[in-house]
């Protein structure tokens, strides 16, 4: 199955198991949402477990944390990433800080959706990747997936979290590729990085959507690189990172948000702060520009081969 | 005699007008079938919504300014904005006003007082009050209009920008288009009031209108158009109308709405303000004829004429961030391209 199936199974399965489990967003009960990733649950469970909300994510997130903190398992939905932004202070100052602000007396179990990233022309407002802004907040855990294996995997064990997960899609895999994806739950752990294939000779850190980018990209040209997936982007799976870069001594981060602050920046830091003594050259990054993300120009946004095979040339020629 | 030319003037108004409803029709089905061969991206029609937009527009003046949305490209054909530039923008191509950093349906056409539009929806309304304000601090003439839809209603943005106009007593007219619609939402689980009722809650005039006819649309939006002019405060203006389709190319509305009014129905806004104005006595068959079909040339010359210029330079990706450009994007552009 494709990602959008794998997410729509594993949702079906556990609102099967567990009733407390709550859907809610803009168009994702008889729609079925506009990327069909919610597609038949409400016919199935009802209107009062998936719910068409008004056209407010102020008033979904807020919503869902009120839920959360109150014995349900809310999975609010939010139709595009990039019109997240009125409910950043229900997420920043609610979600997150609710468990630090009493003491850990009161929680807030939800796993938060959302599409994200380019790839599909979306321009200005149906592109953005905006993880850096989740990451850098304390209290929130930030996960997803780049295939639909790991997407089942990591919707169920965000779950069962007990903690807020901002659970990001990356859009432009969600009919990518289709795999066997198993019946049963199982869970892929959070905080733990994939290999996506083992190299000697260059470690490539990388995320959602950029993750089959770079894997054919190493392929067909045969760069002897190890390749991790992180895909949980807080907390950082400092031990996969730190294990690979001791082995090959040089680094690059490839993701399709901008730079500045972008995951690439902490995790060169980390880098250099931890095992600068295992580096042969400098860190590299490769990711989309300090530009807002263009209709028209897409393709000159989005790192692609030639940028990536420029870097693993530099690297792998500095001495 | 002056009445006699305002008789004219009135007459002449309502058949250009009407003219502006079928050219936008027109385009509309074009871009449709277009988007459906591929040569177009992507695509928010606005059939059904032709008579509530030029009924409003009808009422304004040259010096009103507009904070549209994406549906409004009927209104912006009635204030004259081009083809060439609404079809540049749809394209996205080197002579797009914004470059074709944008989706199609998202307009900007400052010299025509549009103010242009983000997809996030109703984010323009806080800044309608801003404007409104600069307007009467610097003792400018005309009103600011902020358009949304009904789905738009139920945003913080709109709480605030009617909560703030009402306080400080603004220029601005807020129009809703109601649709019925905000994709699959309909109105009713939208809101539990009709909108143009919230205007008392928040202190301000409301007025509720036929969008689906232009006669009676333009009546109702004199109104409320000469009420905001009066300096009497800000207004809410409803249109009910309809989306006779798809909330966009991407979109399917089978999965959630059986009765989606088609083209050329009796609810259809073009035959229900074509029957008035024959009613009227202002246009005939011969006249609708003749529109329509220099209609569809001007649409077809214009759309394969601005097909053929190519995308924009990749540098224009890299411009217009800040007034300055910074070293970082230099340098990133010295690495992409
Ligand atoms: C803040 C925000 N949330 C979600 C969306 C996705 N979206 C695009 S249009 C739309 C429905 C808008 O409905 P309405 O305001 O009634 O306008 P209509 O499209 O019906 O003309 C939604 C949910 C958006 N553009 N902005």
């Amino acid at each position: 199955m494709n990602m959008v199936q794998a997410i729509n199974s594993t949702l079906d399965m556990k609102m099967a198991a567990d009733d407390s489990i709550i859907l809610l967003g803009e168009d994702i009960g008889k729609d079925g949402g506009v990327f069909r990733v919610t597609d038949g649950l409400q016919s199935k469970y009802g209107q009062q477990r998936v719910i068409d909300t008004p056209l407010t994510e102020l008033g979904i997130v807020g919503m869902a944390i009120g839920m959360a903190v109150y014995g349900l398992k809310p999975v609010p939905e939010i139709q595009f990433q990039d019109f997240i932004y009125t409910a950043m202070d229900q997420i920043i100052n609610q979600m997150a800080k609710m468990r630090y602000r009493t003491a850990g007396k009161i929680t807030v179990p939800l796993v938060l959706r959302t599409p994200y990233g380019g790839g599909i022309r979306g321009g200005l407002y149906h592109s953005q990747s905006g993880e850096s802004y989740f990451v850098h907040t304390a209290g929130l855990t930030v996960v997803t997936p780049s295939n639909p294996y790991d997407a089942k995997g990591l919707l169920s064990a965000s779950l069962d979290l007990g903690d807020p997960v901002i659970f990001l899609e990356p859009k432009k895999l969600y009919r990518f590729q289709k795999m066997d994806v198993p019946d049963e739950d199982y869970k892929v752990q959070i905080g733990k990085a994939r290999k996506v294939r083992e190299g000697d000779s260059i470690t490539i850190i990388t995320y959602g959507s950029m993750v089959p980018t770079v894997a054919a990209v190493v392929e067909k040209n045969k760069v002897d690189a190890d390749v991790i997936d992180l895909i949980t982007l807080s907390p950082l799976d400092i031990d996969a990172i730190s294990a690979s870069v001791k082995k090959t001594g040089r680094v690059m981060i490839v993701h399709e948000a901008p730079r500045t602050l972008g995951m690439g920046a902490e995790i060169s830091a980390m880098i250099s702060e931890r095992m600068i003594e295992y580096l042969y050259a400098p860190i590299l990054r490769v990711t989309g520009p300090d530009t807002p993300f263009p209709y028209r120009l897409e393709d000159t946004y989005l790192p692609n081969e030639k940028r990536i095979m420029d870097a693993v040339d530099k690297l792998l020629k500095f001495r | 005699m002056t009445e006699v030319i305002n008789e004219q003037v009135e007459k002449e108004k309502h058949i250009r007008g009407f003219g502006a409803m079928i050219l936008s029709r027109t385009l509309d089905k074009k871009i449709i079938t277009a988007q459906r061969q591929g040569r177009v991206g992507f695509y928010t029609p606005t059939m059904g919504q032709e008579a509530a937009q030029i009924g409003l527009s009808m009422a304004l003046s040259k010096d009103d300014l507009l904070y549209e949305y994406y549906r409004d490209v009927p209104m912006m054909l009635h204030r004259g904005v081009p083809l060439e530039i609404i079809l540049n923008q749809v394209f996205g191509n080197r002579d797009d006003l914004a470059k074709g950093r944008q989706m199609p349906s998202h307009l900007v056409a400052r010299d025509y007082n549009f103010m242009s539009v983000p997809s996030p929806v109703a984010t323009n309304l806080p800044l309608a009050v801003g404007t409104a304000f600069a307007k009467v601090y610097r003792h400018e003439p005309g009103i600011v209009v902020a358009s949304f839809g009904d789905g738009s209603s139920s945003t913080p943005d709109f709480h605030s920008a009617m909560n703030m106009a009402a306080v400080f007593n603004l220029p601005v007219l807020f129009f809703c288009e109601n649709n019925g619609l905000a994709i699959s939402l309909p109105v009713e689980k939208q809101t539990k009031t009709e909108i143009w009722k919230k205007a008392e809650a928040y202190g301000m005039a409301g007025f509720k209108a036929d969008g689906n006819n232009m006669v009676e649309m333009y009546k109702v939006a004199q109104q409320a158009v000469d009420h905001v002019r009066s300096g009497k405060g800000p207004a809410l203006l409803e249109a009910r109308c309809f989306r006779m389709g798809p909330h966009s190319t991407s979109d399917d509305p089978t999965k959630y709405e059986s009765d989606i009014v088609q083209d050329g129905s009796d609810r259809d806004p073009i035959v229900v303000t074509q029957n008035a104005l024959k009613a009227m006595g202002l246009i005939n068959d011969q006249l609708v004829d003749k529109v329509k079909s220099e209609s569809v040339r001007i649409v077809n010359e214009k759309f394969d004429q601005q097909e053929k210029i190519p995308a924009p330079d990749p540098e224009t990706m890299f411009q217009d961030i800040y007034k300055n450009e910074t070293w970082i994007i230099k340098e990133e552009k010295g690495e992409i391209l």
